[in-house]
């Protein structure tokens, strides 16, 4: 194990649910909108958490065969040794990718709606280095932070969601189902990869004291995140209608402009901005120390920090060469192409290594703990 | 850039300590006196004595004759200063001088030791160093003719100052005792306070040439043996010559050596360190310093102050909400109005935003600047009201008051606004109980107006982020600095941003107090008298 940290079955819930929640809440209710129109809640809510329940299974599954190992370490014992860790090479290239690409909607998201003269680069150095130091100090501290984090999140967004609710029009939700179900698992496409990042579980679970609650955990962060995201879509499209949702890049930020209580609490979007920026770096500080627990394990090394640094760099230039601060080919990238990277990614994959595992008979099938 | 800053460290603590490395330490080496063995002449050992208190004018060598009827000579040897004379000449004189009787085979340390001297601590030394240094401690030393051993006795002159209020931690109501400067008064305060056989009080030395006596308090089997050993451990490692007062010696103690938080709290208060001892801390007391440090502690801990557990719960818990938000306020409001005024005008209300810039219409500096200015002027007037002798005090509060506050404004030096901001910063400052916790929180205020002047509260997020990240890496002698909140545990959130009430307490803080985790039994709920039964207290019986 590279890191000695030990983290709680509610720590781990937490931060699954602040990896998947922390970027979607704000990027999917448009995307989801454009598919599934007025039912958008429904395929967050079912299709996605559905998804997310499989992921959790499977990697449940797999954790138990592998309970002191990560992902990658016992790839090449399942799959033979250069198969594996081409396979784990590959994996640590995949997430380095999704690294960039929250780096990306961060720095794009600022830049767009706050800091027009700010260079993308300096948001990203800023995000990036709070979290590198996170992932410095360990897996242990970024559970703990991430408890300080968590409750302020819920509660902003909550208290966001209350504020604005007089403004919901039920009629924007109605008539449920009216295009059959088609445009609702359509719609579930992009929700469900987000929801699929219940994968790095697979990445903490060595770390995790009580192994016995791993499902309860991951199911808990799937069905949690599923009731949330579904809550912020339903007010999103309750309040701006699934025609006008979708048109917007940010409904969700403009729902934060929406409210206005006497006069006096006013243009709240700065607000929504603070908790998507410490929701953003524990997301990216738990990439970060995945990709370069992933790096250190697939190079053989003792210990991952030294793999933190040049990971961050470099997932600071791909976001940059990538997307620049195009929102658009963002966009497209998560709309298009991301469900079916994080399906094979999330599911698909780790579903046949689990194959192979119980062929093979790899891995302890009772483990006592 | 941390980790830069650190390589320098270390370069100037490596260079330092290569240089001493070929010299012994002085204090290691003891005199050649010291090592010869205590002889059963007392000419010889009057020399030596001599010798070894080379220097010392205040050392008192009084030659006596023990016993009337078989007469030995003996010399009576002590610091003049530390060594009370009333005592010695009533008690430790006379009882020598009028020995009576003597034993058959002649009058012998042991004899003395045990039928004459009225002391209740005398100890018989047979070596140099052991009698050297007893002496120098303000012992009195027996030498008696034809015996190798010498008796050590304390008479100690009461050099320290009598029990005085607390001064740094003042409470409205509660006990109104401080420790003082003198280990004994100090726990005789705490045994004053835990009449229990389970109040541990070792006895420790600091400082190879001050050898400080210090004495590490606990409660046995409240504690782990692990964290005493490990604490023990510590102590034992440090190698200095003087233990000065203060913090000195906490920083060899600290889990991380480098943080700006420091997870020891000190006090004077001997209710506080009750406190602490009854919730699985331990203290460590020192001769010379009216402060005992406590540990493990935590942030939240840092923030309770003992006057919560003397007022009724809902104010302590109402105050307390407050010093939670001075906490806050203190981090972080001159960085919201440095962010607010350069970045985020858009926040604030609109006739209120009106008002603000209308006040800083004359201003020539950048929010930030004036902010600094502000923050600065005010820590230097917070220092020099310390360093000022007493005398100097109004100078001191007409020169901040008005010359930095009235003045400066109508200069346009800088906004009424920031005025207010700076004031209620430093009121908030110093609602913070602890002064350790208090001292990093106004350090940690500078870094945030930098981030706030460069991304706004961009950079405020970002900071606090890092802040969250270093707190929760903190620990305190292996306990999470922020431990009831991270890792969370629920059943301790009754004793941090409230307080329960005092029948609620049933389990002590997870974290310290596992090892006896209930405190009181359940079910302690106060509850009017039945309503049957004659001794009923209820108003309708009443009359």
């Amino acid at each position: 194990m590279l890191d000695k940290g030990r983290i709680s079955s509610v720590q781990l819930m937490l931060v699954l649910f602040m990896v998947e929640m922390a970027t979607a809440f704000l990027l999917v209710p448009s995307i989801v909108a454009q598919a599934a129109g007025p039912d958008s809640w429904l395929s967050v809510l079912g299709v996605a958490t559905a998804y997310g329940l499989a992921v959790a299974l499977i990697c449940v599954a797999l954790g138990k065969r592998f309970p002191f190992q990560v992902f990658t370490e016992y790839l090449p014992e399942v799959l033979g040794r250069v198969p594996g860790k081409l396979l784990a090479a590959a994996y640590t290239v995949v997430f380095i990718h999704l690294t960039s690409v929250v780096v990306g909607e961060n720095s794009i998201f600022i830049h767009t709606v706050f800091l027009r003269e700010t260079p993308p680069l300096i948001i990203n150095l800023m995000m990036v280095g709070a979290a590198v130091y996170g992932v410095y100090l360990g897996v242990e501290v970024l559970a703990r932070a991430n408890e300080m984090v968590f409750p302020i999140f819920i509660l902003s967004i909550t208290i966001l969601l209350a504020l604005v609710a007089r403004e919901i029009d039920l009629d924007h939700l109605r008539p449920v189902l009216a295009n059959g179900p088609l445009p609702v698992l359509k719609g579930a496409m992009v929700p469900a990869a987000w929801r699929g990042e219940v994968f790095f579980l697979l990445l903490l679970y060595p770390y995790l004291n009580q192994k016995n609650e791993a499902l309860k955990s991951a199911a808990g962060t799937v069905l949690m995140s599923g009731v949330f995201a579904a809550t912020v879509t339903a007010v999103t499209i309750g309040v701006f209608s699934d025609l006008v949702a979708s048109r917007q890049i940010y409904p969700v930020l403009n729902l934060a402009r929406y409210i206005s209580v006497a006069g006096i609490l006013e243009r709240l979007e700065l607000y929504l901005i603070i908790i998507w920026m410490a929701g953003v770096i524990i997301k990216l500080a738990v990439f970060y120390h995945s990709c370069s627990v992933m790096a250190a394990s697939t190079l053989g090394l003792k210990d991952y920090r030294v793999t933190v640094f040049p990971i961050a760099l470099a997932t600071i230039v791909i976001s940059g060469r990538l997307y620049e601060t195009d929102y658009l080919k963002l966009v497209e990238f998560l709309s298009k192409f991301w469900p079916f990277y994080g399906y094979t990614v999330e599911l698909l994959i780790p579903g046949l290594i689990l194959l192979v595992a119980v062929i093979r008979k790899k891995g302890g099938n009772r483990v006592d703990f | 850039m941390f980790k830069l800053f650190l390589t320098i460290l270390r370069r100037i603590n490596g260079r330092k300590t290569k240089i001493k490395e070929g010299a012994q330490s002085h204090w290691e080496t003891t005199f050649e006196t010291e090592r010869r063995p205590i002889s059963s002449s007392l000419e010889k050992n009057k020399a030596i004595v001599k010798e070894i208190f080379d220097r010392c004018d205040d050392l008192v060598i009084r030659e006596i004759i023990i016993s009337r009827k078989s007469p030995v000579r003996a010399l009576v040897v002590y610091l003049d200063p530390m060594v009370n004379p009333d005592l010695l000449q009533h008690n430790l004189l006379r009882a020598l001088l009028n020995v009576d009787e003597a034993p058959s085979n002649g009058i012998t340390i042991a004899w003395l030791k045990e039928k004459v001297i009225p002391a209740g601590d005398i100890q018989e030394k047979k070596r140099w160093v052991e009698v050297g240094n007893g002496i120098a401690k303000g012992l009195v030393g027996i030498f008696v003719e034809g015996q190798g051993s010498v008796l050590l006795t304390s008479i100690f002159e009461d050099v320290s100052r009598s029990i005085s209020q607390p001064t740094a931690e003042p409470l409205i109501r509660g006990p109104a005792d401080a420790f003082n400067e003198d280990l004994r008064t100090n726990i005789a305060l705490l045994r004053k306070r835990l009449h229990t056989t389970r109040l541990a009080v070792e006895n420790l030395e600091i400082g190879e040439l001050s050898k400080t006596a210090a004495s590490l308090v606990y409660l046995k089997g409240y504690v782990t043996d692990e964290l005493i050993h490990e604490v023990k451990e510590r102590i034992q490692r440090i190698k200095i010559d003087g233990a000065h007062a203060g913090g000195y010696h906490e920083e060899f103690l600290q889990d991380n050596p480098y943080s700006l938080f420091n997870p020891i709290e000190p006090t004077e208060r001997p209710d506080k360190l009750y406190g602490h001892l009854l919730e699985g801390a331990v203290g460590l007391m020192f001769e010379n310093t009216p402060f005992a440090i406590i540990f493990p502690v935590t942030l939240p801990s840092q923030i309770q102050s003992p006057e919560d557990y003397y007022n009724h719960y809902w104010f302590a818990s109402f105050i307390r909400l407050f010093r939670w938000a001075g906490f806050f306020f203190a981090i972080f409001l001159p960085s919201f109005y440095i962010a607010i005024t350069t970045y985020h005008q858009e926040l604030v209300p609109t006739p209120l935003l009106i008002s603000i810039i209308a006040s800083r219409e004359g201003v020539p500096f950048p929010g930030f600047l004036e902010a600094l200015l502000m923050e600065l002027a005010f820590e230097l007037l917070t220092e020099a009201g310390v360093r000022l002798p007493r005398a100097f005090g109004q100078t001191i509060s007409i020169v901040g008051g008005i010359v930095i506050g009235q003045a400066a404004v109508n200069a346009s030096l800088v906004s009424p606004i920031l005025v207010i901001v700076v004031a209620l910063t430093a009121v908030a400052t110093y609602t913070i109980p602890s002064i350790t916790l208090s001292n990093t929180v106004r350090m940690l205020r500078f870094p945030f107006m930098i981030a706030a002047a460069f991304m706004g509260l961009f950079g405020v997020v970002a900071g606090s982020m890092l802040l969250i990240f270093h707190l929760c890496s903190l620990r305190s002698f292996g306990v999470p600095y922020l431990s009831p909140l991270a890792p969370l545990s629920m059943g301790d959130l009754k004793d941090t941003f409230i307080r329960a009430p005092a029948w609620m307490m049933i389990m002590r803080p997870r974290l310290t107090g596992y090892v006896e985790p209930q405190r009181q039994p359940r079910g302690q709920k106060p509850r009017p008298p039945a309503p049957e039964g004659n001794r009923s207290l209820r108003w309708g019986r009443k009359k």
